[in-house]
């Protein structure tokens, strides 16, 4: 049984999404927990690229390669997933802040929190402050992440957090930022919680600020 | 769509000379052949010339076009370089272009300190491992004039350590014909006979003549030894500009291409057919330091117009890039480096030696190698044009892409970002907060371990059992 979980994550790894598609779906078959599949199988296997890819070792599409593996698996196993044992990371509210329409490397951080067992609500690009807030209400997130591509934009990150404060949310998140022009000392300097400066450090961050 | 007849791809390709500049530099060669004249010392090759039709007069063998013209027509258009393990790995044949180190210096900074020490044996041998395993780099030359042996004998040595560091093939340099009759005695032990050698040579030797017009008694011998074996040779004479030859980079073409075409006649005169390398040196001397400059723009220049030359006639040609007047790794090393690879690339010079070399020469450096492997590599890629295909063009993925979202997570992107794009390995594109993470190691750095990775793990192998006997037959008998 070890040994399937084993090569789920490893399949995974390769990227190889039709065979993680089967081998879950034996997995299942055989009776496993899908809790257990998802754990570690499937997340096991993601984290082992998070730990590659920022070690420097993997490139970006062998990153997404495993990620779209990731999906076919959890296409698969989703169903069976009860309540208490689907991604269990938590809910994340991640978009690219108001202004700026851009959307790669904000995607590529919902991808790699995704591939962690976050559950991620994607609002998109060009969110306005009030956006933010109305996900956070609706979805009630332990997380939200931003992302701004532009010195332009940037500011907008601290308009949102004013806004969360204003609605009297801020209290029950915690807030992330990310982007070309963003360091530590900005997170800081605006009230943030951490600053990610890649997407694999992201789920990290994520992780710590989840616990 | 059925499968449609590709597009042909366009590799960039430079011309420094157009067909009326070859031919004025072509005519003016031919008068510095014919009225100007050139002393040869060496009796045997004065000689031949006049019994080829050359004659004397003002103490000068003056050379007719006849002469000139029937030698360029008897020497072969390519030469087959192998390995020495007798496979062929150096066709230098119109349009390929390969890459290796120089010969000879005195010098080398040190791998552990750093610091600009006199060379070693051992640095020869070091460097061929490191040529061996840097899959850029296609021959070796020595890099040192070794400092810790009999100086009458370096060449000998270097040599030796040369051949036992790599199995690439290599361009050697001898002192005399006493010299190169041993290597000639090591290498058909390599080889495993004469005749094996001939067919499959992994050798060439580089002498020159003395600029302007001077053939001096060893460097004509060993042109003269290796034409009577039939084993490949190159004699590119050094007119640097304001130097050796004219100030002006027209008139150092004209007097080199001069010089390099008496060294093809001789070849030719022994044994028609001798694989013969056709080039020059025309650097700048610099008017301040006096130095022979490895990085001025004269270099680039000169070599693409020699290279004209070369194809104009149907000669394989030998040139130079990679090397540096900077005495340490910096940016200076890195812009010589750099528009001198490009520029071998863009004229399709055939054997490009030279790389790794600091301080115009007298330096050598193995980080200077291993960076110039990146150089290479990366200009490379640019020579392989842009590729207009169907998958290239990406139709359908531009289709179906949403306006701003990017094509990074795209099928198209993950199919076939493997051979898309260029991937760098010493250059350094980390986030700055990774860069710092990993030390915040520039580029000599990065290069100082690469060099260390690769001398700790290259395994060669060695030389042959009666190779090795007769490497201690002639020293033995040097020593004595």
């Amino acid at each position: 049984m070890a040994d399937l979980l084993e090569k789920i994550a490893s399949r995974l790894y390769e990227g190889e999404d039709e065979e993680v598609a089967e081998l879950v779906q034996g997995a299942l078959d055989k009776g496993l927990a899908p809790g257990v599949i998802l754990q570690e199988g499937l997340i096991a296997g993601m984290d082992q690229v998070g730990r590659d890819f920022k070690a420097g070792e993997l490139f970006v599409p062998e990153v997404l390669i495993a990620a779209r593996a990731m999906h076919a698996g959890m296409n698969v196993l989703r169903p069976f997933l009860t309540e208490s044992e689907a991604p269990s990371a938590g809910k994340y509210v991640i978009g690219t802040v108001k202004g700026d329409l851009h959307d790669i490397g904000k995607n590529l951080v919902k991808m790699m929190l995704e591939g962690a067992g976050f559950e991620t609500i994607d609002l998109g690009t060009d969110v306005a402050p009030e956006a933010f807030v109305n996900a956070v209400r609706d979805h009630r997130p332990v997380l939200v992440g931003m992302s701004a591509l532009l010195t332009t934009t940037m500011v907008q990150m601290k308009a949102t957090i004013e806004a969360l404060e204003e609605a009297g949310l801020r209290g029950s998140i915690k807030i992330m930022i990310g982007g070309a022009p963003v360091t530590d000392a900005y997170a800081a300097q605006i009230g943030a919680d951490a600053y990610a400066p890649d997407a694999a450090s992201a789920v990290d961050v994520a992780r710590s600020l989840a616990a | 769509m059925t499968v449609q007849i590709p597009i042909e791809t366009l590799h960039p390709t430079m011309r420094m000379l157009s067909d009326e500049q070859i031919r004025a530099i072509h005519h003016t060669s031919l008068d510095i052949l014919e009225r100007t004249g050139i002393v040869m010392v060496h009796e045997a090759a004065r000689a031949l010339l006049l019994e080829a039709g050359a004659w004397e007069s003002d103490g000068r063998i003056k050379i007719p076009e006849r002469v000139v013209m029937s030698a360029i027509g008897l020497a072969p258009s390519r030469i087959l370089m192998h390995n020495r393990l007798g496979q062929l790995t150096m066709p230098l044949e119109e349009g390929k272009v390969f890459f290796g180190t120089g010969s000879d210096c005195p010098f080398t900074l040190d791998l552990e300190s750093g610091a600009r020490r006199p060379s070693r044996v051992e640095d020869a041998q070091r460097f061929a491992r490191l040529c061996d395993g840097l899959e850029q780099i296609d021959f070796c030359m020595t890099m040192a004039s070794a400092s810790d042996v009999p100086v009458q004998d370096h060449y000998l040595h270097d040599f030796v350590a040369m051949i036992r560091g790599s199995v690439k093939p290599n361009v050697y340099t001898a002192r005399d014909r006493a010299d190169i009759e041993d290597i000639y005695r090591i290498a058909c032990a390599v080889a495993g006979g004469e005749a094996e050698l001939r067919e499959k040579p992994f050798l060439m030797l580089y002498a020159e003549s003395i600029s302007p017009l001077l053939y001096n008694e060893d460097s004509v011998g060993k042109l003269l030894f290796c034409a009577e074996k039939g084993i490949p040779v190159t004699y590119p004479p050094s007119p640097n500009t304001g130097g050796g030859g004219p100030v002006t980079l027209a008139g150092s073409l004209a007097l080199g291409n001069a010089e390099c075409l008496v060294g093809l006649i001789l070849a030719q005169l022994v044994r028609p057919g001798t694989p013969f390398l056709y080039g020059m040196n025309t650097a700048a001397l610099d008017m301040k330091s006096a130095i022979v400059s490895y990085g001025a723009p004269e270099w680039p220049t000169g070599m693409a117009a020699w290279c004209d030359l070369a194809r104009w006639y149907g000669l394989p040609v030998w040139g130079a890039a990679g090397a540096s007047d900077s005495k340490v790794i910096d940016t200076q090393a890195g812009i010589e480096a750099t528009v001198t690879v490009m520029a071998a690339f863009l004229t399709r010079c055939n054997l490009v030696h030279d790389v790794g070399y600091i301080e115009y020469g007298t330096t050598s450096s193995m980080e200077m190698v291993v960076i110039a492997d990146e150089i290479i590599r990366d200009v490379r890629y640019m020579m392989g044009g842009v590729e207009v295909s169907e998958r290239t063009l990406a139709r359908e993925a531009i289709d179906r892409a949403k306006p701003g979202g990017g094509f990074l997570a795209d099928d198209h992107t993950l199919s076939h970002w493997k051979w898309a794009q260029w991937r760098p390995d010493l250059i350094d594109r980390s986030r700055y907060d990774t860069w710092v993470a990993r030390g915040k190691k520039d580029m000599a750095t990065r290069a100082n371990e690469r060099v260390h990775k690769i001398l700790a793990t290259r395994e060669v192998p060695p030389l042959p059992v009666e190779a090795e006997e007769a490497v201690a037959e002639v020293l033995a008998r040097r020593s004595a």
